[in-house]
């Protein structure tokens, strides 16, 4: 029998080093403070539970992950739905749209600019008096008046929305095309001879295969949504104005720790933020996967049913897992 | 693709390369460093022209670290704890001051060997005041004071007031019901007394000068700082405010001419150009003059003039100290020394820059000399040093900065309509017991 050479270990080292000092450190040093009253001054002081107490009461808090599903939840939902038609788009034999390359280019590159040059970009044409946007909107006759977009918490909550969606259409529609190109064309050869229409096509086979895909979209968006900090530290105050509504979780973590000095409190924010971050991401993981269970099981139907077919003669057994 | 992904390839290693390089370039320069270089940080450029002559005068060498205004409290604080890579002189805003001053971070300079009590009759007094501890030690020291005044148009003020002389002019502005006389006056005539409401929260702050927080942790909330909900709401609502918020490209945009009154597309579109006002003040401390108004205020230059408003106020303020953990103390007080205590280097100093000094010897001997050509000739430096003479030190605390910001946004809620008075001061006090949860809030 060969001795184990222990020399790999020498070169994966490296790796395990850093991770302890920058990563697990860190994250337990975090935890440790969450029991504390620390405020970045000499030695921090054990409270036992009183922030975790605190932030169950914490009417901010609440606030601030309302307002973070909030503008997480219409930025995806618009962000997938372009993704998504122009998925369909680009995947349909019909239309062979050419320059593929290009458009996933151009559509990716609003999220190449780093994202405080996008939040300062957006303030000044968000600007009430200033603002190109509104001067725009002014000149065609769409409105009478400026709107005080960064004023009103619904309208800068949607913007905020918007200018994600805008930044991050780009890269969903190339992960999505990425899927679309793994699924066979025959089915959609198939599906044409069928006579499917457009819509039936991207209901019964795009959608249903570019499942898995999806789910990796929503989990990653799901997580890079929760942690949403610098557009509305960057486009108002820092402090979520107007009233509260651009305070996200993430905000508010920075602005206890860092503008108020409460560190323990703030790392309690953290904590709950990753627990929110398990808890819905195990939600979405898990509904999406009994989905995917059911259509198993639908397709073991179809099976059944294509080979009941293949006995009366039909030999077009293409459609193996297309529900 | 290929190739275009290469590209962009090739070019994040390559940035990645310069920014490592440019990390092993520093990191070299600061092992090279020994006990004959002097560390100083701060958040603005101001210093570099003293170390010059600072490095000329005693043959040394000075490395300056600026640091953004934003990130210099975070930047700075594990340095001073940890006391790794830690200047020698750092400089404090007083947003900050008060917080540092009491924690062990700057020498105590009333000790030997620098005892620097000596030298409290040479100061405006509370320029010398901010810098002591709650012991009464001496941490840092200001070369500068700040006290604010009201900058108003001169041609305006003839127009409107019959008269541009500041001392009138200020007379007529000398509470807040003649302030809003004038306002009124103004507005007949087209014009806007300020830029926007928060212009006033000076003037409410200054007007009974009480701390924010006590030494029991107790939020003082004055009829003062109430009033000034109501004051601010007047101010909207009889039109005396031309919609141009601090900071904002239409308030730097209203020193230098008419501006859209409540939008400014109307310049794009030239039928409706008829909205248009002019602002007559701001409220602004020494240093707006030079950074603020001067910059921006081009095309109006020397049109106009600086007077007292209803209360004495200041704005601002630089201080600096030597770290108590420096390894080079002398030659650090030295350079404070030399910012603060230098006959010489402050009379060029000011002369070239025109920044109002707290050392009397000096401002003393220069004061009357000054005319400066922005304000039509007027003498801001006496205006200034007189006013700094009214200000009361004992009510900055280090929280000031974020208490006044949480009052200023629940103001604006109120004027804007979206809460009431009383709801407005409920939720200002649920914000500060929520930022600092040790106050007790009325």
């Amino acid at each position: 029998m060969k001795r184990l050479d222990h020399k790999g270990y020498y070169f994966i080292a490296p790796f395990f080093v850093i991770f302890l000092v920058f990563n697990i450190y860190p994250v337990l040093l975090t935890f440790y403070y969450t029991f504390t009253h620390y405020e970045g001054y000499g030695k921090p002081e054990f409270i036992g539970l009183a922030n975790y107490a605190r932030i169950l009461t914490d009417s901010y808090f609440l606030e601030a992950f309302v307002n973070t599903w909030k503008i997480w939840g219409l930025n995806f939902a618009l962000q997938l739905g372009i993704a998504l038609f122009l998925a369909a788009l680009f995947s349909d034999l019909r239309f062979r749209i050419k320059g593929l390359g290009f458009f996933r280019a151009v559509f990716y590159l609003p999220n190449l600019i780093t994202i405080s040059s996008v939040a300062i970009l957006f303030s000044i044409m968000l600007d009430w008096q200033y603002g190109s946007i509104n001067q725009f909107l002014m000149k065609i006759g769409l409105i009478a008046e400026p709107i005080n977009w960064l004023n009103s918490p619904f309208a800068s909550q949607a913007s905020v929305s918007l200018i994600l969606t805008w930044m991050w259409f780009g890269y969903t529609f190339i992960v999505l095309m990425a899927g679309v190109s793994g699924i066979s064309k025959e089915y959609y050869e198939a599906a044409l001879i069928d006579g499917a229409n457009r819509i039936q096509t991207f209901f019964y086979i795009t959608l249903p295969l570019l499942k898995p895909i999806m789910l990796y979209v929503l989990i990653t968006s799901l997580i890079g949504g929760l942690q949403l900090f610098d557009l509305p530290m960057l486009l108002t105050d820092g402090l979520g104005s107007p009233d509260g509504a651009l305070n996200t979780m993430v905000l508010y973590l920075y602005n206890q720790a860092f503008r108020y000095n409460n560190y323990g409190y703030a790392a309690t924010i953290a904590y709950m933020l990753f627990l929110i971050t398990v808890v819905f991401s195990a939600i979405t993981f898990k509904s999406m996967y009994r989905e995917a269970k059911g259509e198993k099981a639908a397709a073991k139907e179809e099976k059944r049913k294509i080979k009941a077919a293949k006995k009366r003669g039909n030999t077009n057994a293409q459609g193996k897992k297309v529900a | 693709m290929k190739k275009m992904l290469g590209m962009v390839l090739t070019l994040v290693l390559l940035a990645g390369l310069i920014a490592g390089c440019s990390n092993s370039a520093s990191s070299t320069t600061e092992k090279g460093k020994d006990s004959d270089v002097l560390k100083v940080w701060s958040f603005t450029d101001e210093l570099k022209e003293p170390i010059k002559t600072f490095e000329e005068k005693n043959g040394v060498k000075v490395e300056l670290t600026i640091i953004p205004i934003a990130d210099y409290p975070t930047k700075l604080k594990p340095v001073l704890e940890s006391g790794v890579g830690a200047p020698d002189v750092f400089t404090g805003e007083i947003a900050f001051l008060k917080q540092w001053i009491n924690r062990d971070y700057w020498e105590n300079l009333s000790a030997d060997p620098y005892n620097v009590d000596e030298w409290s009759d040479d100061y405006v007094p509370y320029v010398f005041d901010l810098g002591k501890d709650n012991e009464g030690n001496v941490k840092a020291l200001s070369w500068q004071t700040t006290p604010g005044g009201i900058f108003y148009r001169r041609s305006i003020a003839k127009e409107v007031l019959g008269t541009d002389d500041p001392a009138e002019v200020g007379s007529m502005m000398s509470s807040w019901e003649k302030m809003y006389e004038v306002g009124d006056k103004l507005k007949a005539e087209g014009y806007r007394l300020f830029p926007d409401e928060g212009s006033v929260r000076w003037f409410s702050k200054s007007e009974d000068p009480q701390p924010w927080v006590n030494e029991n942790d107790e939020l003082i909330m004055t009829q003062a700082k109430l009033d000034y909900f109501d004051q601010a709401k007047e101010l909207r609502e009889k039109d005396y405010t031309a919609f141009a918020p601090e900071w904002s490209p239409s308030w730097f945009a209203s020193m230098n001419g008419p501006v859209a009154y409540n939008g400014g597309w109307e310049e794009v579109d030239e039928k409706a150009s008829g909205d248009k006002t002019e602002v007559f003040s701001y409220a602004l401390p020494t240093w707006g003059l030079h950074s603020v108004l001067k910059p921006n205020a081009e095309e109006t230059a020397g049109d106009w003039a600086v007077t007292t408003g209803p209360a004495p106020y200041f704005w601002g303020g630089t201080w600096l100290g030597v770290y108590s953990g420096s390894k080079n103390k002398d030659l650090a007080f030295e350079f404070v020394k030399m910012m603060t205590h230098d006959e010489e280097f402050l009379t060029d100093w000011a002369k070239e820059t025109g920044d109002v000094l707290s050392y009397l010897p000096v401002t003393n001997k220069i004061k009357d000399d000054f005319s400066e050509e922005f304000l039509g000739g007027q003498n801001n430096y006496t205006f200034f040093l007189e006013e700094a003479k009214k200000i009361e030190p004992g009510i900055v605390t280090e929280y000031d900065q974020q208490i006044d910001t949480l009052l200023g946004s629940k103001v604006s809620e109120y004027v804007e309509g979206k809460l009431t008075k009383e709801e407005a001061v409920q939720e200002f006090y649920k914000a500060v017991k929520n930022a600092y949860p040790n106050i007790k809030t009325p």
